[in-house]
């Protein structure tokens, strides 16, 4: 019983994802394509019109080759259903899902992962074809994609529990939006994390966020040891655990305040 | 000609007595979404900032021209998104569910009530942040200033103009599509192009942002403008580009209104 609704709701995400084609290619390809391309401009802006052969210990082929394999990665980080859990606190709409024997937060975050799990699915093959000709480790590449999946279980619960403050002042959107934006940046999606001054360094090692794009880039593209690698599973697994203590607390407190009036 | 100005001017009025009214009662609202702004602003100084620790200058800009350009953009971008930005994402809705209706109905242009309907008034405090940066870093990054302060305002009004039109562009295709959600997205995806200087682009990437797709418009151009000055050749491209653009989209407009169906009916 207890798999069995989750597979119905994977499926359901799924196939709630995919009911506009078009749209979902469209989504792909922009959130792809575009971060990538300005990515590429600020290195070639570096490299081939400022005359810089090296930022931060890194050469333009390093830069590029992070931006193509951090593309990878930054498609299975996201995911809008922390906003959706948001929206059904604000409406009033959670009761329904209060009603029936499955765990709100869980069953939206299993109906929201669908999509990104087909994402994470054909990121992993394309890595895979592009370690054979980029040089990299196919098994690494796995690992990494591993990692990016639990940067995504940490993104949304972080998420989740953010959007518990829409129990207190009944929007939560713009707080989750300012999340995403500190996650794009702590992310390494839009620049490797390296690039940091040394004195600034502390700021993204000090949130989970570098686990989502940046530590699944660096152990796909060789710069992080096995031994590393596991270390920071380790540490993304201990982030889970907060976060889940997180959730609990933060939805607990929540529910107290529930009104259930919608509007 | 004087009659019909002042029924657009008196409806404008009343459009923005609403929205003032509507802001003043959520106080909170004002507040969120000026930390949204901030923070957004804050992302995208912090990513030059961490470029600029590594470089001196990124395609001949300096960190305060580029400081300078961010201002004009964040300026720019927020005047759009008080006028304009709540109405493009309503725009949808007003085909699909057939609430265009009403406004077809009315004794003025549909698309002037479309477009004004609602506004952001919170963003003025970002069009204000805006030309507190620029002003901070005019002097060190080669902006005259004096009456050219003056020219700020203009070009603030031909990013503005670009970026309706573009924003335009993206959501005009409703008509033919079931939603538009990804064509609005992709507006987005595009937009970071406007968050860079055009200079530090590729040809091809720049001459698509400056022809065909002229995000470089919002933020970029008028910066140069400001800083350098335009080529005469410049000039008469970009109204060219303009002009183009609001042909093409007065026929799509033309033709998604031969399309439409009413849906609600």
């Amino acid at each position: 019983m207890k798999l069995q609704w989750r597979l119905a709701a994977l499926k359901n995400g799924f196939q709630d994802a995919t009911a506009y084609r078009v749209e979902f290619l469209f989504e792909i390809l922009g959130s792809a394509l575009v971060p990538a391309a300005i990515q590429w401009v600020l290195w070639y802006a570096l490299f081939q019109l400022g005359g810089a052969t090296q930022v931060a210990g890194m050469s333009y082929m390093d830069l590029i080759h992070y931006t193509f394999v951090s593309l990878l990665f930054s498609q299975v980080r996201g995911g809008d259903h922390d906003f959706e859990l948001a929206e059904m606190i604000r409406s009033g709409q959670l009761s329904n899902y209060l009603l029936r024997p499955v765990g709100v937060v869980e069953f939206v975050y299993i109906r929201g992962v669908a999509s990104r799990l087909f994402i994470a699915g054909l990121c992993l093959t394309l890595g895979v074809i592009l370690a054979q000709f980029l040089g990299f480790s196919g098994p690494r590449m796995i690992g990494a994609m591993f990692l990016a999946l639990l940067g995504n279980i940490i993104h949304y619960q972080v998420g989740a529990a953010l959007a518990t403050t829409a129990f207190l002042w009944e929007e939560a959107y713009s707080l989750l939006m300012v999340k995403n934006m500190v996650v794009n940046l702590l992310s390494g999606e839009l620049i490797p994390l390296n690039l940091f001054p040394p004195s600034l360094q502390w700021i993204w090692k000090s949130t989970p966020f570098y686990l989502f794009v940046f530590g699944p880039t660096q152990y796909a593209l060789g710069h992080w040891s096995h031994t590393e690698f596991f270390t920071q599973v380790g540490i993304a697994l201990v982030w889970i655990g907060l976060g889940r203590a997180l959730i609990r607390g933060t939805w607990g407190l929540g529910m107290k305040r529930y009104l259930s009036l919608g509007g | 000609m004087k009659l019909k100005i002042k029924r657009y001017l008196d409806v404008y009025g009343i459009q923005f007595k609403n929205n003032l009214v509507r802001e003043a009662v959520y106080r909170t609202n004002f507040l969120t979404a000026v930390t949204v702004d901030l923070i957004w602003m804050g992302v995208e100084v912090s990513l030059f900032s961490i470029l600029y620790a590594n470089t001196q200058t990124i395609a001949g800009w300096s960190r305060e021209q580029v400081y300078f350009f961010l201002g004009i953009f964040f300026s720019s971008d927020a005047l759009f998104t008080i006028l304009f930005q709540r109405n493009f994402w309503a725009f949808s809705d007003l085909v699909n569910k057939g609430e265009l209706d009403i406004l077809l109905t009315k004794p003025i242009h549909p698309l002037f009530l479309a477009l004004s309907r609602s506004m952001n008034l919170t963003a003025v405090f970002n069009v204000i942040l805006g030309l507190i940066i620029s002003a901070r870093y005019a002097g060190p990054a080669g902006f005259t200033g004096g009456w050219h302060w003056l020219e700020w305002g203009a070009w603030l009004i031909f990013g503005l103009y670009a970026a309706l039109q573009m924003r335009f562009l993206f959501s005009i295709w409703i008509f033919w599509t079931d939603r538009s959600w990804a064509f609005s997205r992709l507006y987005y995806q595009f937009f970071a192009f406007a968050t860079k200087p055009d200079t530090i682009y590729p040809k091809a990437i720049r001459y698509l942002i400056l022809t065909a797709l002229p995000f470089a418009f919002i933020g970029s151009v008028p910066a140069r403008a400001l800083l350098h000055g335009l080529s005469a050749y410049e000039y008469v491209g970009a109204a060219g580009v303009l002009i183009s653009l609001t042909g093409i989209n007065s026929i799509l407009w033309k033709k998604g209104l031969g399309r439409y169906q009413s849906a609600s009916s």
